[in-house]
């Protein structure tokens, strides 16, 4: 137990050291050995089935070998928090993280799990969101995210409500972390896209809810970048989110949005939505805190239309 | 005489293929067993089933007819063989025996009818003062369920966690570890007194409390008095070795004057084992002398009077006992119980429920955990909903389907959905939004019918709003709450009796497709 617990603050501590010496682009401890350029800032796709979005989409910023080398291991953190089944959009759409995972292990990942730390039942989460079976079914293995001892804490260096917390062991181990939130209004956070949808991979979300919502979730956001982030707005949760009342809340929109910036995908991600960014407050101040940019026009944008 | 060498074997099988099965039914931490294995073998246990056949007429609920005809056909068979209390006795018996102290050999003693029978009456008669808790205390299916929950299981997913653990190093995930929260120091103490009761008993004499304490003992023994299949002596080879007596666990075997006192013989055919002439037996007894004395079993009269009473009062007593509705306003201290979907009200709950733990026990969210005086004294042990723990899923039906006397009673999904235990209570001036003057929305976001819902607020802020008639009183936004001092800001006040909450209507979403990305 000494020697994990050595090795986690040593991590921590190097990434502490290491925010010293980066410069721009924030380097979490997770981003290890994935220094590529891509020919694209952010992939839009739309007007196709998850499966075949994702292809495109990832075909565009030059497939997952670019994400993933051979014999590292893969975490994907998608959303699952809720016991509902794919047509009520409360979770990310399970064949769209069956196949990333797909994509994962042909790139030549060593080991893919996927986790949520959920807010109903976590069995009935994994069961009837359908993700545990496509994770499965294509080589993926699913973790529980409802363990205390599998998080361990964490500086927040730069945040300025939310300094300490505890990340859940895979996405502090793991070689390679992949965000798969799914498109969807939220009560609290006015939308839930990839920077909320980190909120599952820590512990203590009570004190996001306590210490200014907004804040919090943009302090986490400095601290913990995923290599690769993938917005499923395949359906979509038009009101009464995060969680929804039935499928009257649900329109089909076909979009799906991937980019290694959390800010502009959660931008392009408004837009698709139909909302002003600014009334997602924890996007201007991710914006203001350095970790990415809102200013759609100044990326490298592929769009792909089916 | 053919000896009978099958039958002892053929108890002990089914007995420890029960007990297998209850501990099965404990170990569904995660309520993945189907309900129907659970019910098949709760369904046989005598008192719950007696209890769920009083509203719930049908098949499920007719074991306790079967242990009846059962009874009639061949004696006690229920208790040594289907009771997993009786079960765990005889283990613990077996263990007793090997121990290098060696005791007493067991002898034919009297029968304590001087407790027995006072006993059973005294927990009939409470039925009429106090209601179920005094059979509740003594019943060996809700004291195993105690005993299984609140030792058996912590113990169990402590194991699990542990392989888990050990697993997941070799980045094997296919245990999950449960659950964490598994030592409650109050629940365990009272199922380790339990637990301490009974080997203690088992100590001084193996079958002490089957024959002494417990109820279901008592009136499956005045029956056996007409069973047709019962121990016999045959008094012509009997040597009177006396190895039948000191193999019985239940001190029934009177070797002077070859006599088995049946109702305390619960055929677990170790008799017919040891015996070495053959000359003991277990066959059909056309006529029984002792049912033909003129001699009145005063206990056995007042066992059928005080049971015909017990039977014809029970479904008025049931129903008797409507709680008045309270006129003080709903505040959060002042606040009762929350009892689990599917179990009425607060009195059905108590007329019903045998604080057997197995709808705590299969609880995935764990929001269901015993009460200590929640209920009042007479509801000890019962199910209510702590909604600090967890809160109640909302497509989730698992405890009805389970409850094994029909206390909770089973719903449907679309019943449960629309079941109202409590209604929110919200209480702005300790929301965060208004006290810290930032956004959160955590109890609208857990709510599963928007009954919390979020509006306009100052500065691009949004609050929430509360429509009572729509919640279904799951606990989800007073669990998620980030205020802890003085109380949560929103939580639910419970129904003591249950209501119907309306559905939430909802209209289709609109949205305009476009040609062009947006962006």
């Amino acid at each position: 137990m000494k020697r994990r617990e050595f090795i986690y603050r040593s991590v921590a501590a190097s990434v502490a050291s290491g925010a010293l010496f980066t410069m721009g682009r924030w380097n979490t401890l997770m981003a290890s050995g994935t220094n590529l350029s891509l020919p694209f800032d952010l992939v839009a796709v739309k007007n196709g089935r998850p499966a075949e979005m994702f292809d495109k989409g990832i075909a565009a910023l030059g497939g997952m070998k670019n994400f993933v080398k051979p014999n590292q291991t893969v975490v994907i953190k998608p959303n699952i928090g809720w016991d509902s089944g794919p047509e009520r959009a409360a979770n990310t759409n399970p064949e769209l993280v069956g196949h990333i995972v797909k994509h994962c292990l042909n790139a030549g990942a060593k080991k893919v799990t996927v986790f949520d730390n959920t807010c109903d039942e976590w069995t009935r989460c994994y069961k009837n969101s359908g993700i545990e079976k496509a994770v499965k079914d294509n080589g993926g293995q699913m973790v529980t995210g409802k363990m205390k001892n599998h998080y361990h804490p964490v500086d927040i260096t730069r945040g300025v409500s939310l300094k300490k917390n505890k990340v859940h062991e895979l996405i502090l181990e793991s070689d390679v972390f992949i965000n798969v939130p799914v498109l969807k209004n939220h009560g609290g956070a006015t939308m839930s896209l990839t920077m909320k949808n980190l909120m599952g991979a820590v512990w203590d979300r009570r004190y996001y809810h306590a210490n200014d919502l907004h804040q919090c979730i943009a302090d986490f956001a400095t601290y913990c970048k995923p290599d690769l982030n993938v917005i499923d707005g395949f359906r979509v949760l038009k009101k009464n989110g995060p969680r929804g009342v039935s499928v009257n809340d649900v329109a089909t929109m076909k979009y799906q949005i991937l980019s290694t910036d959390m800010v502009a995908a959660d931008t392009a991600a408004t837009k698709v939505f139909g909302i002003e960014t600014d009334r997602v407050g924890h996007i201007g101040i991710a914006e203001k805190m350095g970790v990415g940019t809102t200013d759609l026009d100044s990326l490298n944008i592929k769009r792909i239309s089916i | 005489m053919k000896k009978q060498r099958w039958l002892r074997p053929a108890r002990i099988i089914i007995s420890l293929l029960f007990l297998g099965g209850f501990l099965l039914v404990f170990s569904d931490v995660k309520a993945k067993l189907p309900s129907e294995i659970t019910l098949f073998f709760t369904s046989f246990q005598f008192l719950p089933s007696i209890l769920k056949f009083s509203h719930l007429p049908g098949i499920i609920a007719s074991g306790f007819i079967l242990i009846l005809l059962l009874t009639i056909l061949s004696g006690r068979i229920y208790c040594s063989t289907f009771c997993p209390l009786g079960i765990i006795m005889d283990i613990l018996g077996y263990f007793k025996r090997k121990l290098p102290v060696k005791g007493k050999r067991r002898k034919y003693k009297k029968p304590l009818n001087f407790i027995r029978y006072p006993i059973l009456g005294l927990a009939i008669v409470s039925l009429f003062f106090t209601g179920i808790i005094a059979l509740n205390l003594l019943d060996p299916y809700a004291n195993f369920g105690r005993i299984a929950s609140t030792i058996y299981q912590p113990v169990f997913i402590a194991v699990n966690n542990l392989l888990s653990k050990i697993l997941i190093g070799l980045e094997i995930y296919s245990v999950h570890p449960l659950t964490e929260k598994i030592f409650q120091p109050l629940p365990f103490f009272g199922g380790l007194t339990i637990l301490l009761t009974i080997v203690l008993m088992v100590v001084v004499r193996d079958r002490l409390y089957c024959n002494t304490i417990c109820p279901v003992g008592a009136i499956l023994g005045l029956l056996s008095k007409v069973s047709f299949l019962k121990i016999k002596i045959s008094s012509t080879s009997c040597t009177r070795c006396g190895l039948c007596q000191s193999s019985c666990k239940a001190n029934c075997i009177n070797i002077k004057e070859l006599k088995v006192d049946e109702t305390r013989c619960i055929s677990c055919f170790n008799c017919i084992d040891v015996c070495e002439e053959s000359s003991i037996a277990y066959e059909i007894v056309w006529k029984n002398k002792a049912v033909k004395t003129t001699k009145t079993d005063s206990s056995k009269r007042s066992f059928i009077k005080a049971g015909l009473v017990f039977l014809g009062a029970y479904p008025v007593l049931a129903k008797a006992g409507e709680v008045q509705e309270d006129s003080h306003p709903k505040r959060y201290c002042t606040r009762g119980p929350i009892s689990p979907p599917g179990s009425q009200s607060i009195q059905h709950l108590k007329d019903h429920c045998i604080g057997c733990q197995l709808c705590i026990s299969v609880c995935p969210s764990r929001v269901l955990q015993p009460a200590f005086l929640e209920y009042g004294f007479t509801g000890m042990m019962l199910p209510r909903l702590d909604n600090k723990v967890g809160f109640c899923n909302f497509e989730c039906t698992k405890c009805g389907e389970v409850c094994p006397s029909g206390a909770i009673v089973p719903l449907t999904t679309i019943e449960k959905k629309t079941t109202q235990i409590g209604t929110v209570q919200f209480r702005q001036r300790l929301c965060i939004v208004e006290s810290e003057g930032t956004a959160c929305g955590s109890c609208s976001e857990h709510c599963p019918t928007q009954a919390v819902y979020m509006v306009p607020y100052k500065n691009d802020l949004t609050i929430p709003e509360v429509n009572p008639d729509i919640c279904v009183g799951c606990g989800a936004c007073e669990h998620a709450c980030p205020v802890i001092e003085p109380h949560p800001a929103i939580y639910v006040y419970p129904n003591d009796t249950h209501q119907k909450a309306l559905e939430p209507v909802t209209e289709k979403v609109e949205v305009e497709t476009t040609e062009e990305f947006p962006f």
